[in-house]
């Protein structure tokens, strides 16, 4: 099982489309919390997924148009204990070479 | 002060949009009636999926943002293929759909569904415009989306009462995304390990999918791969982006593609894909896909990345920004000499075998149909063995020359496509490949076709079968042809002629001879330069199998061959 925390600007369907992905794959979701955070929301799933799974859901997180962050946090012992891992590790798409910039996302 | 129809409109016009595709209906009337005198001309299909593979067309013809207009309720839902297809196959698109009245949403209304929630998954972004107010910020958003990165389809759902509101009309608005903290792009620093992969190197091959003809980089493509000089295959929307005369390259590959090119795929120890997303019909079997090869994938949609199999170099970014960072700097280096590996990739005991069999006429008759036209022709196929045949037949390096539905396989896709095409291109020789099976699905088209005297040839590859999958039956189902005969097929001349399009057949003994007579290549030519739209009905051997085939699940060196 692992939990995962993605933050994400609350627009039409953004909710949705992070569901979707995990459903489109007949993932089990036994836990869903999304909840305002700050200028955002953020939304922390349970489920249980292989690493190719994994990595996948990342990346189609990270393709949604208003998701600003995906995390993959450690299995939890207890549910509570989803509330604290927002402190895991980022899993952005990576590029041999890369930096992040912000000017990539205005290009058309 | 203007209706939200007006601004919607306006709003098309700032994005230049000049030409819509659609069809009317309740929930959309007020865009209708506000699109005369707007600079927004409208093309009526005779049903909705035809309007939106026809926006598809046009989208892929030009690399611009295709636009398809539909009602609400069963207008809405008929755009749904045209949606997935999009998806699939990176095309910019943007459906307008009319929506009930905004106090109706929700009570399942007369013609309402919700187009917004069913192609979540299938659109890149999508909006339902609650109030006049978003028509301009939705439009504008909604087009950005469509045609920045991995271009894709868009939804925007207006409400019938939100168009018939007025508001002053300040002009259009521009769209700033925000930033995103994985926006990433590849710098000119991945360059040094990948030149220290193909130094280490001893059989490299480039792999080129539609994402170099998306980005518009397939002149820089062509520069590098010129300089590399290996080995170099191509996806069936890879067709067209490396000139098929060019003495590494080895051609389609895939489940239907050459001998040559799945050999060295498989036999690869460092793959260079460009923009392409390694589907199941390219891969064959992922876990026995290039084996030997680390993957070097060039791509802008990481969501694209290690789906089937983890490359050991992404190079995330636009391929026009991509390869000439990296063909700057691998001109710096003496490459090895791949000599040897070239003569065996290429080598005449994988050449391809000249067709015989059942299969002989139809591959004949493409080539003899393909050989006669201008160079900036456009094919444009449905899906099936016809398609097969005709990508392994197409020889030319016009980029965006061969228009197909790839990855959703769409049957019905290629005669409105090819209106789309025609619509775009209004100069340029569109011939539209169809089977009988998929012609029927969007047949209506032809009075699309007529009504606006588009001359495009039209081709049915008749072997009264839904073929691919009678193909599949013989191969792997015992020949039980379950559901595939068609052999009651209409007369398709009479039907053109209904339409009042000329229509005329071709037996496939017409093939037999080689060289084609005189007459029957006379009747090619009078087919193809007329200037009106035509219909040849070519006579296919009923149980003609595409050849070489990759069985689903088996590796691309397991390919089966006609004499198997």
């Amino acid at each position: 099982m692992h939990a995962f925390h993605i933050r994400y600007r609350n627009t039409q369907g953004t909710l949705m489309r992070i569901l979707n992905a995990a459903s489109r794959r007949a993932l089990d979701l036994p836990y869903v919390k999304a909840s305002a955070a700050g200028q955002e929301h953020s939304v922390t799933l349970l489920l249980e997924a292989n690493a190719k799974q994994i990595g996948q859901l990342c990346r189609d997180w990270h393709a949604i148009v208003d998701v600003t962050d995906v995390r993959v946090g450690a299995p939890p012992k207890d549910l509570a204990d989803l509330e604290a891992q927002w402190s895991s590790t980022p899993h952005p798409p990576a590029s041999a070479g890369i930096r992040n910039t912000s000017a990539s996302a205005a290009r058309t | 002060m203007l209706k939200g129809a007006e601004i919607v409109l306006r709003c098309l016009r700032a994005e230049g949009i000049d030409l819509v595709f659609g069809y009317p209906g309740g929930a959309i009337m007020p865009l209708y009636d506000a699109l005369d005198g707007s600079g927004v001309r409208h093309i009526l299909t005779r049903h909705e999926q035809g309007a939106v593979f026809a926006a598809e067309g046009y989208a892929r013809a030009t690399g611009k943002v295709g636009v398809a207009m539909a009602t609400s309720g069963p207008g809405a839902t008929n755009l749904v293929t045209g949606i997935a297809d999009a998806k699939m196959d990176s095309v910019p698109l943007v459906c307008i759909t009319g929506q009930v009245r905004t106090a109706m949403i929700g009570t399942d209304a007369f013609q309402e569904t919700d187009v917004f929630g069913m192609t979540l998954s299938l659109t890149k972004w999508s909006r339902l415009v609650r109030t006049i107010e978003e028509i301009p910020s939705a439009i504008a958003e909604g087009f950005h989306w469509a045609r920045s990165g991995r271009p894709g389809p868009v939804v925007i759902d207006i409400p019938t009462d939100v168009m018939k509101a007025k508001m002053e009309f300040a002009g259009a608005v521009k769209f700033i995304p925000h930033a995103k903290p994985s926006d990433v792009h590849a710098e000119s620093g991945f360059s040094e390990k990948l030149i220290a992969m193909l130094q280490a190197a001893k059989k490299p091959v480039a792999l080129v999918g539609a994402g170099a003809k998306i980005s518009g980089a397939v002149s820089d493509l062509r520069r590098l791969l010129d300089h590399l000089n290996i080995p170099t295959i191509a996806t069936v929307h890879g067709l067209g982006a490396v000139p098929p005369e060019a003495p590494y390259y080895l051609g389609m590959v895939g489940m239907h593609g050459t001998r040559a090119s799945n050999t060295a795929l498989h036999e690869t120890d460092l793959l260079l894909v460009f923009g392409a997303r390694l589907d199941d019909r390219v891969t064959g079997d992922p876990t026995r896909f290039a084996p030997d090869a680390r993957i070097v994938h060039f791509e802008i949609d990481p969501a694209q990345l290690d789906r089937v199999r983890a490359c050991e170099l992404p190079v995330i970014g636009d391929l026009a920004d991509t390869i000439p960072a990296f063909h700057r700097e691998v001109k710096k280096i003496s490459l090895p000499d791949w000599s040897e590996w070239r003569a065996v990739a290429g080598g005449p005991e994988r050449a391809e075998l000249d067709p015989r069999g059942l299969s002989q006429s139809t591959v004949r008759f493409l080539d003899e149909l393909f050989s006669r036209l201008p160079e900036n022709s456009f094919v444009v196929t449905d899906v099936g063995q016809h398609q097969m045949w005709a990508a392994q037949r197409y020889r030319s390096s016009f980029p965006r020359g061969f228009v197909t539905s790839g990855g959703l396989g769409s049957m019905g896709f290629a005669l409105p496509a090819a209106i789309g095409v025609q619509m775009a291109k209004p100069d340029a020789l569109v011939v539209c490949v169809s089977g009988d099976g998929g012609f029927q699905m969007n047949i209506q088209e032809l009075a699309t076709v007529r009504r606006l005297n588009l001359p495009i040839k039209n081709v049915i590859i008749d072997n009264k079968y839904l073929g691919m999958v009678r193909q599949w039956q013989q191969l792997f189902y015992a020949r039980n042809y379950a559901e595939t005969d068609l052999s009651d097929n209409p007369d398709f001349v009479a039907i053109a002629e209904a339409y009042k399009i000329h229509a005329s057949r071709l037996g496939e003994e017409a093939m037999r001879e080689f060289p084609v007579t005189e007459q029957t290549g006379d009747a090619l030519e009078r087919f193809l330069h007329s200037s009106e739209p035509e219909l040849l009905v070519f006579d296919c051997q009923p149980e003609a199998n595409v050849y070489p085939m990759v069985p689903a699940g088996a590796a691309l060196s397991e390919m089966l061959f006609e004499e198997d």
